[in-house]
């Protein structure tokens, strides 16, 4: 199967969303990317590490802002110049919005929110959490090429240690593509490490009693070089900024390690987490639901055992 | 004894009214305004697009849009929640030439049927009581027939706009010239967030609201026109489930008595339906009038406390629940009614205006056949030479009510909710000598007594509840998300309350509440505590209208997001 596969990037760097695609798609298939936008052809290199055979890259003026049309004509040129079967996208604010472009201009057939892609009889298949998450249902195309949006962080980057050819191309951009300007462009102010692309995420629930034992999370995510991750019930309580809140309502996240601290693990928190590596629980309730899906559960008062393990983690530093 | 009735929401109904305040030319001009996207406002959407196709003159002087319905919803149906067997009736009347009943999402006629009154151990089958006789209705999910409905209305060329709340009723004059749509991208605390967009003026010429149970709007409108009824309003809350099962159920199942407590003290007033939808799914729900008393009082976990009774677990056992919903019922009848059902430029239709048959455990067809008879006076009053803003324009739609079936049955069953404030035994004997006599018996009105003014008191009740398993019984964080609720949590709340309460209020809510959105806070002394809310969990039921807050639209697309129930 030849793919395409829709790269973002920011601070001159590729975005782990596509990556984690791009890999997919590569064990599928032959997978190019497409980079977009200002020092497009520089960042398109680094994504042959990551499985792509070829990447295609423009930093045509219309693609300076992040404006979905011109990137759609692009991605439709694209589409027709490499006979592409499918063109894959990691869901974000402007992917969706390409996506959706594309699907209208190649009446194509667009899947979205998906989680996984395989290949079945030579097509693509996608797979699709349904009845809130409980069930995965296969869904197809019936048309090609055939458009997926994969829910961000539900595919980890792999690196495949091999390189791409950047092919340099210039689109050509319709009228009505280029009326659109953009008038200004604000940056919410990050704090902390992102989570959504943290090795290490350390989140602490309700069970940490107050706001000020939050330092106690944030102390064990520092030693660790991790992030800090929250529950709804403690953002809505106004004890850790929303950025930082991991489950259905706010980020998925998939580290390698997760430390949950006296966080119960209602549904709408695991099906942000359920994809980390190794899920580690703090709680005193050994009743509480995280303990069916954690890999490691400690029964116990977290305001004893977290000082404790930050320490342990120094010291072995 | 405290009363919920005793911290009123600093919100009254007249704050939902308003005057246009965008420039004219920046409204929104339809012909026909239809609040809510159910069965009442869907019905009247495609009767005037089908009267419309008939008279192409009038569709040309409506402009552009000539019908829109709003939907709070993510989209048709999202909010959607009933039993639900339907009496075909009206739809029939609806499609009448054009579809017939095999066209429609239904699970088919009611196969058959059995009533029971439980007890702990046993269940005893009695004869079904005439009011809950379904022999030739159907079985549907209400959710999929407002799929379906809103379909067939755009067919007509009839705007149907989901995710879109309708916050205020616009009024000058005296006459009733659109709603004001909500706010989006609106912070915690009410600041612009960077996907911002203000809402718009609606305006047209007929404004109908069809807003179900708990209408913002409608109750503005009873307050601001003076259309209360009789006695006050008054209101069940039903949890239901729906189970894919391993054995087909093959007839319709009401249950009532156990787990509910039979003393008249105690309030406790409801029952259960079980319905099969085809052979492999199964609609559970338990229904509970809010007056209940015991601060513990929680209709999610008398149904969970239902399904571990022999007769449930025998159709459940080995199933797998896939929904979960729950939504209160207008239950005052006859006497709660609105004085009218018309204002100048208003109509009112369907469960929001009070029209269920609560013996007969329905609405959906009086919400169809008023929506129907809504849309029939709404085309007259827009032909050429009538105002549909005149005083008096709109009141064929109050005599076609009036002279309606619909309105003779709720008559005759006017006072058989009210019987059963005296408890289950002597309510039961009261409602039989009521369907005797045609509602003869007692001769006068009875009373409804607001669900919000019943002193609470503590009984222990919670200690019958079983402990949720997440397999068979569940806690309701669960179900919330059961319910495709995935609600943007830094908007602002939408759940008007006062948050310094008695205890036994705090509690009261608590419990009630099905989707945890109230928890008791902090101690404050002299027995206040504060309420702290979860609006995101809240799956706009409106219990809380009922117990002395006030559920307001949130953000448009909010919510849950039904889709079988």
């Amino acid at each position: 199967m030849k793919s395409l596969v829709f790269l973002e990037h920011h601070g001159g760097a590729l975005e782990k969303g596509g990556l984690g695609v791009l890999g997919k798609a590569a064990s599928l298939g032959d997978a190019a990317g497409v980079v977009l936008g200002e020092v497009a052809v520089a960042v398109a290199a680094g994504a042959g590490a990551f499985g792509a055979s070829r990447v295609y890259a423009s930093e045509a003026e219309a693609l300076a802002a992040p404006l979905p049309q011109p990137r759609v004509d692009a991605m439709a040129g694209l589409v027709e110049q490499t006979g592409a079967e499918a063109v894959l996208f990691a869901s974000s604010v402007l992917a969706t919005d390409v996506a959706a472009g594309l699907a209208a201009r190649l009446d194509a057939g667009l899947n979205w929110d998906l989680t996984d892609l395989a290949v079945q009889d030579g097509g693509l298949v996608g797979k699709r959490p349904a009845l809130g998450d409980t069930v995965l249902v296969d869904v197809g195309w019936t048309s090609s090429p055939r458009l997926a949006l994969v829910r961000s962080g539900a595919l980890d980057p792999v690196e495949s240690g091999g390189s791409a050819e950047v092919e340099e191309f210039e689109p050509a951009f319709s009228d009505f593509s280029t009326l659109a300007t953009l008038v200004e462009q604000t940056t919410e102010a990050a704090t902390g490490p992102s989570i959504e692309d943290a090795d290490v995420i350390v989140a602490g629930g309700r069970g940490l009693g107050s706001p000020e034992a939050f330092a106690l999370v944030e102390e064990l995510a520092a030693a660790l070089g991790g992030a800090v991750g929250a529950t709804r019930a403690v953002v809505d309580a106004g004890w850790y900024p929303y950025a930082t809140q991991v489950g259905q309502t706010g980020k998925t996240v998939s580290p390698r390690l997760y430390i949950a601290c006296g966080i119960s693990g209602a549904i709408q928190h695991k099906v942000g987490m359920q994809g980390s590596g190794t899920i580690v629980a703090i709680n005193k309730d050994p009743n509480a639901p995280i303990f069916d899906f954690c890999d490691l559960g400690v029964v116990g008062d977290l305001h004893q055992i977290v000082p404790k393990l930050t320490e342990l983690v120094r010291s072995r530093a | 004894m405290a009363r919920p009735i005793d911290f009123p929401p600093p919100f009254g109904p007249t704050d939902a009214i308003g005057v246009p305040t965008d420039p004219p030319d920046e409204r929104i001009e339809v012909g026909v305004l239809i609040v809510g996207g159910g069965p009442g406002g869907l019905a009247c959407a495609i009767r005037l697009g089908q009267l419309l196709d008939e008279h192409p003159d009038v569709r040309e002087r409506l402009g552009d849009v000539p019908v829109a319905v709003l939907e709070k919803g993510k989209q048709p149906g999202s909010h959607l929640l009933s039993g639900a067997v339907v009496e075909p009736r009206a739809l029939r009347q609806l499609f009448r030439g054009r579809l017939t009943m095999a066209d429609l999402p239904t699970y088919g006629e009611v196969p058959g049927e059995a009533v029971y009154v439980l007890t702990r151990r046993s269940a005893y089958r009695i004869p079904a009581p005439p009011t809950m006789r379904n022999h030739g209705n159907v079985v549907v999910s209400v959710s999929e027939l407002g799929r379906f409905l809103a379909e067939q209305a755009e067919a007509l060329g009839v705007a149907v706009l989901p995710e879109t709340a309708a916050t205020k009723l616009l009024v000058r004059d005296g006459r009733v010239v659109g709603v004001r749509t909500g706010d989006r991208g609106r912070g915690r605390s009410g600041e612009q967030l960077s996907n911002f967009e203000p809402g718009s003026d609606v305006t047209a010429g007929v404004t109908l609201l069809a807003e179900g149970t708990q209408g913002l709007l409608t109750s503005a409108a009873i307050e601001r026109f003076g259309l209360q009824g009789e006695n006050p309003q008054i209101w069940a809350l039903g949890v239901k489930e729906v189970w894919r099962v391993p054995r087909p159920l093959r007839r319709i199942v009401h249950t009532m008595g156990w787990p509910l407590r039979s003393f008249a003290g105690y309030g406790e007033f409801g029952g259960s339906f079980i319905y099969p939808m085809g052979d492999d799914l199964v609609s559970v729900g338990f229904v509970a009038g809010l007056e209940a008393r015991d601060v513990e009082f929680s209709v999610h976990d008398v149904l969970q406390e239902l399904k571990t009774h022999r007769l449930v677990w025998k159709i459940l056992g080995g199933g797998e629940r896939v929904a979960w919903g729950a939504k209160t019922i207008t239950e005052g009848g006859y006497y709660s009614l609105p004085s009218r059902f018309n204002a100048p430029g208003l109509l009112l239709v369907g469960e929001g205006a009070g029209l269920v048959n609560v013996p007969r455990l329905k609405g959906i067809h009086y919400a169809v056949e008023s929506g129907m008879l809504a849309a029939e006076t709404a085309f007259r009053a827009l032909q050429r030479g009538e105002v549909p803003s005149r005083v008096g324009a709109l009141d064929p739609y109050d005599e076609a009510l009036r002279a309606s079936r619909m309105w003779k049955e709720l008559y005759e069953v006017r006072n058989m909710r009210q019987a059963f404030d005296k408890g289950f035994f002597l309510g039961g004997a009261l409602a039989s000598m009521m369907t005797v006599t045609k509602g003869r018996v007692p001769g006068r009105a009875l009373p409804t007594h607001p669900n919000s003014g019943a002193p609470l008191i503590k009984t222990g009740r919670a200690g019958r509840y079983p402990a949720p398993d997440g397999k068979y019984t569940f806690d309701k964080l669960s179900s919330v998300f059961a319910s495709g609720n995935r609600t943007r949590d830094d908007q602002p709340n939408h759940l008007e309350l006062t948050t310094r309460v008695r205890r036994p209020v705090a509690e009261a809510w608590a419990w009630m509440c099905p989707a945890n959105v109230y928890e008791v806070g902090q101690d404050l002394g002299d027995g206040m505590v504060s309420v702290a809310v979860t609006p995101s969990n809240c799956v706009q039921c409106g219990a809380i209208t009922a117990k002395g807050g006030r559920l307001t639209p949130p953000e448009g697309g909010s919510g849950p997001e039904y889709t079988l129930t």
